[in-house]
């Protein structure tokens, strides 16, 4: 979460003489990141992220006990002004109120009556502190819970006491399908389940810890406010809140868990305030429904523990000292110590690596010094697959193919919906599979380079998705390639050098369907198939494991024959219904001493074809020759 | 007759004037003009002619033979000439092969793996489709923690597993870390897992697919020192020995201390500039390994301990000084005039 905070401010509760430069710097490299710092008139802004389990620092206060414990560490004195906001005195009229909140769905709640409202108006230097905040100023009834939410870090709320009819609060989950309208008039749906409060007779007047609603919030006539705290469960704030879509600041905070204990500084300081700005009179007892106490926490460690994972070694000393800068309390037997965490650290602190983590940040990750490991190396006889795709891409590029990553989540268009596993929440239809095939997602990709290029070779090697039935899908990886504007005989030129002379893979092509599809075979192992496209595009899918348990690094080496062959160009012609594969094996067949059979061209039914006759003892002879010519036009 | 003439004639025109060099020329003449040169060679076949014909026939020859000299003598100025002006011209554009490309994102994860395993790293890639126990179940989020719910990760749209939870598309290669102490049982590991991870998210920094890289080192004696000293080895052979690196706290739930990871802005070199903060650049997350993880792998948090850290592909690859590319999406296009600069 990200949040402002005015230097100005800061230093109402931090004594210190570091420049906000300074603060920024050595505050990042031990707490808080301080992503920037901005000067604002005579003011200067701290933009600062706040992790989820720091929200303990969301205020400037407990930002300023951060600034303290880290600021000595660089050699910068700093201390912490507490909080010191006395009960008030004079309580009035003694109005009534009721809080019921039988499911403990609210772990604290406090509030009081404030009434007599002689002023309105916000102070312009409250004004100045909300807005270099990034809050708007409204008026000083919304103003004070908004500066005390700032200031503690604990959100707040007002309510118009006239508007609560029974003076009454019944604590209870919505039902599907309630409706509230917020204080700025919008109506919501509720999902089910949310903490709402209900005046008793079934009407909601606020959404606690999100927003108020129209109904129950202060305005221009309002007289007397009930000034409101509660501390929820985070879990049920944060459905809500997104649930709806209602990101306030309030909610932002609750749904990260605050400490119960700063709902009673917080409700005295905004009764302060207003009694300062507003000149209220306190018109009722303070009303603490304090129902879910947090336990106390222990955390027993060794000062070993601490050091063997630092990797040095820090006095015990030091190590009292950083934690309890930080608000912790520590108690040492011999080498054993004892930390009592802070309410406020509950949420985060539980275990010793913890502790580990305040003392080393405290005490400065950048004074540790940097070592590569030292040990045993992991089995370093361990064969993985994934090299291989290297050398695929290598081969790939060679052959002129450019490689792209496109997303694996496609449309129904692009993969069959009934075999493809679905996404639940998708962010949009087009993205609602996950796909179970590359060949749609390549066509798709040369379809967006159309009336680029004359030709075009895509390739990508990614997984597909085939779902099992009740177990993970199978991740198939899987190369694709496509290409437009190539003759298929360069294609197959490309998918001959690929496999045979580069993975050293011999293969076989059976036509599949209807001179369409292909598969692509090695003895029984399928590697993949293309498809010839009828606009003339060629897309392929080839298996990588298959690919890789078939793949050789070297084939045996073949010696070169001491005589050397003959060669003669023949021009066959062929019948109907025998293939170039059948001609060659006919030939191949016919005699022994055809050595290698090469294409060399085509006219109409006529195939030329150079045959190397060799016998590997003898320079074979003319009269040789002609008997196995002879021999293979028989064959045919 | 008259066509062998002119094919003759022809003939030598097309190669003297396709002649690159004085010595193929003085070879050309010897060939036509030479005393057993083809044009004489003409000569002997007159004495059978018709008397007619013979006149005709010898004019053409005389011809030829003019022709042929004056086109050699031209082209030897010609030549001449040329060695004056510019005797070679090396600027001329060469003939380009045409390489295919590998993509940028694939050149990373392999410059990425060789760094590691260079320091005994084993790169593993674990599923993409996962149990929401590996993701996070095993990783000590709460049963309610934010990145479980549906507005950050992906779920699937099937029946959960009684055992491992939803199904999902895991949004971090963390998901490798339990999978690799299974497959390890004992440690030492030094894992390096690069997988494709998907979040709900798209837009100049962000894009719903992307790659990441995890690092998992455990073993007796492992401590932020070593995460340092790794986080250092790793910069410096990515960018160069003048890249500075620095961890600052985090919080993840699955290491404990957590940190954040920054190396000093390649581009301004540490001075500060648009692309940084005050001189640094944002890389990643890491930290100690949380007890309960090893806990869930089967291994004693008493005995070891270790360190995880896991990055974006995309996001250090984008750091290289001078990439420019401004756009995480762009790695995602299909456009060739992009993929070709790859």
């Amino acid at each position: 979460m990200d949040i402002l905070i005015s230097d100005n401010w800061l230093r109402e509760f931090l004594i210190t003489k570091a420049t906000p430069k300074q603060i920024e710097k050595y505050i990042s490299l031990c707490g808080p990141s301080i992503e920037k710092v901005e000067k604002i008139g005579s003011d200067f802004v701290y933009h600062v992220e706040i992790t989820t389990n720091r929200i303990d620092t969301v205020g400037i206060y407990g930002f300023a006990r951060e600034c303290a414990a880290i600021l000595p560490r660089f050699g910068i004195s700093a201390k912490l002004k507490k909080q010191n906001t006395k009960k008030p005195q004079t309580v009035g009229n003694k109005l009534p109120f009721t809080i019921i909140n039988k499911e403990k769905l609210v772990y604290r709640a406090m509030g009081v009556v404030l009434s007599d409202i002689k002023n309105r108006q916000t102070p312009e230097w409250m004004k100045k502190r909300l807005e270099v905040s990034g809050l708007r100023s409204l008026n000083a009834l919304v103003d004070v819970t908004n500066y005390i939410m700032l200031e503690l870090g604990q959100p707040s709320h007002a309510f118009d006491y006239d508007k609560i009819k029974n003076a009454k609060f019944v604590i209870r989950e919505s039902s599907k399908g309630e409706k509230v309208t917020s204080f700025d008039g919008k109506t919501y749906s509720l999902p089910g389940g949310d903490i709402v409060f209900d005046d008793g007779d079934g009407e909601i007047i606020d959404l606690p810890g999100i927003i108020g609603t129209k109904n129950s919030v202060v305005d221009g006539n309002t007289k007397r406010i009930f000034f409101f705290i509660d501390n929820n469960d985070p879990v049920r704030i944060r459905n809500t809140s997104m649930t709806l879509g209602i990101r306030t600041v309030a909610a932002m905070i609750n749904e990260k868990g605050v400490d119960p204990m700063l709902s009673e500084d917080a409700l005295l300081r905004g009764i302060e305030l207003y009694k300062n700005i507003c000149k209220v009179k306190v018109d009722s007892k303070i009303y603490d429904e304090y129902l879910v106490k947090p336990k106390v926490t222990k955390i027993d460690l060794v000062d070993e523990f601490i050091n063997k994972r630092l990797g040095i070694a820090i006095a015990k000393d030091d190590i009292t000292k950083y934690l309890t800068s930080l608000g912790f309390g520590c108690l040492w037997k011999g080498n054993r110590l004892s930390v009592t965490v802070p309410s406020f650290r509950l949420n985060d602190v539980k275990i010793p690596e913890d502790i580990v983590e305040e003392v080393a940040r405290i005490y400065g990750y950048h004074n540790l010094p940097s070592n590569l490991m030292e040990g045993k190396i992991p089995d370093p006889l361990f064969k993985s697959g994934l090299p291989f795709e290297w050398k695929i891409k290598n081969i790939l590029k060679a052959l002129g193919g450019n490689e792209m990553f496109t997303l694996s989540l496609v449309s129904d268009k692009l993969t069959d919906n009934k075999s493809s596993l679905e996404l639940k929440n998708p962010l949009g239809s087009d993205t609602k599979y996950l796909r179970n095939n590359l060949k749609n997602s390549l066509l798709e990709a040369v379809q967006s380079n159309k009336g680029q290029y004359d030709n075009i070779f895509l390739y990508e090697l990614s997984n597909v998705y085939i779902p099992k039935k009740d177990e993970l899908p199978e991740e198939k990886l899987t190369l694709g390639m496509v290409f437009d504007g190539y003759r298929y005989t360069s294609v197959k030129g490309i998918i001959e050098t690929f496999l045979s002379k580069e993975l050293k893979i011999e293969f076989e092509i059976e036509m599949e369907s209807n001179y369409k599809i292909f598969n692509i075979n090695a003895g029984k192992a399928i590697l993949g198939y293309f498809e010839i496209m009828d606009d003339g595009k060629i897309v392929i899918e080839l298996y990588v494991p298959e690919l890789l348990s078939l793949e050789k690094d070297y084939i045996s080496f073949d010696p070169i024959s001491k005589h050397p062959p003959q060669i003669e160009d023949l021009t066959i012609t062929q019948k109907a219904g025998f293939l170039y594969k059948d001609i060659v094996a006919k030939i191949l067949k016919s005699d022994k001493r055809v050595n290698r059979i090469e294409y060399v061209g085509k006219y109409k039914d006529n195939i030329t074809l150079k045959i190397y006759y060799l016998d590997e003892n003898k320079t074979l002879e003319d009269g040789e020759i002609e008997e196995i010519r002879k021999k293979i036009l028989k064959s045919l | 007759m008259r066509e062998d003439i002119i094919g003759i004639k022809n003939e030598a025109i097309s190669r003297i004037l396709d002649a690159d060099s004085t010595d193929t020329l003085e070879e050309l003449r010897i060939n036509y003009l030479g005393r057993n040169g083809k044009v004489n060679s003409l000569l002997t076949v007159l004495k059978n002619l018709l008397p007619d014909e013979k006149k005709e026939i010898g004019i053409l020859i005389n011809e030829t033979k003019n022709t042929i000299e004056n086109t050699i003598e031209n082209k030897l100025s010609d030549l001449k000439e040329t060695k004056a002006r510019q005797p070679f011209d090396y600027s001329i554009p060469g003939k380009k092969k045409n390489l295919g490309t590998i993509h940028l994102i694939s050149k990373t994860i392999e410059e990425i793996t060789n760094i590691f395993e260079r320091i005994g790293f084993t790169r593993m890639r674990y599923p993409e489709v996962e149990w929401d126990y590996f993701a996070f179940g095993s990783l000590n989020f709460p049963q309610k923690h934010p990145a479980r719910d549906e507005w950050e990760t992906f779920f699937i749209d099937e029946k959960p597993n009684p055992k491992y939870g939803a199904m999902l598309l895991t949004p971090h290669t963390s998901s490798g870390q339990v999978r690799e102490m299974w497959r390890v049982k004992t440690p030492p590991v030094r894992m390096v897992n690069i997988a494709k991870c998907y979040r709900r998210q798209s837009d100049i920094s962000h894009y719903p697919m992307f790659h990441q890289f995890e690092g998992l080192v455990i073993d007796e004696g492992i401590n932020i020192t070593h995460l340092k000293g790794t986080l250092d080895y790793f910069a410096k052979s990515f960018y160069g020995p003048d890249v500075k690196t620095r961890i600052r706290p985090y919080h993840f739930q699955f290491t404990e201390p957590s940190f954040e990871v920054d190396f000093s802005c390649t581009v301004c070199k540490g001075a500060g500039c648009k692309l940084c903060k005050a001189g640094w650049l944002e890389v990643g997350g890491s930290g100690m390994v949380h007890p309960n993880v090893l806990k869930e792998g089967g291994i004693d948090p008493q005995k070891y301990t270790g360190y995880a850290f896991g990055w974006g592909v995309e996001r250090v690859l984008m750091m290289k000084p001078n990439l420019n590319i401004p756009d995480l999406r762009q790695l995602y296009s299909t456009d060739l005039r992009y993929l070709r600069q790859f």
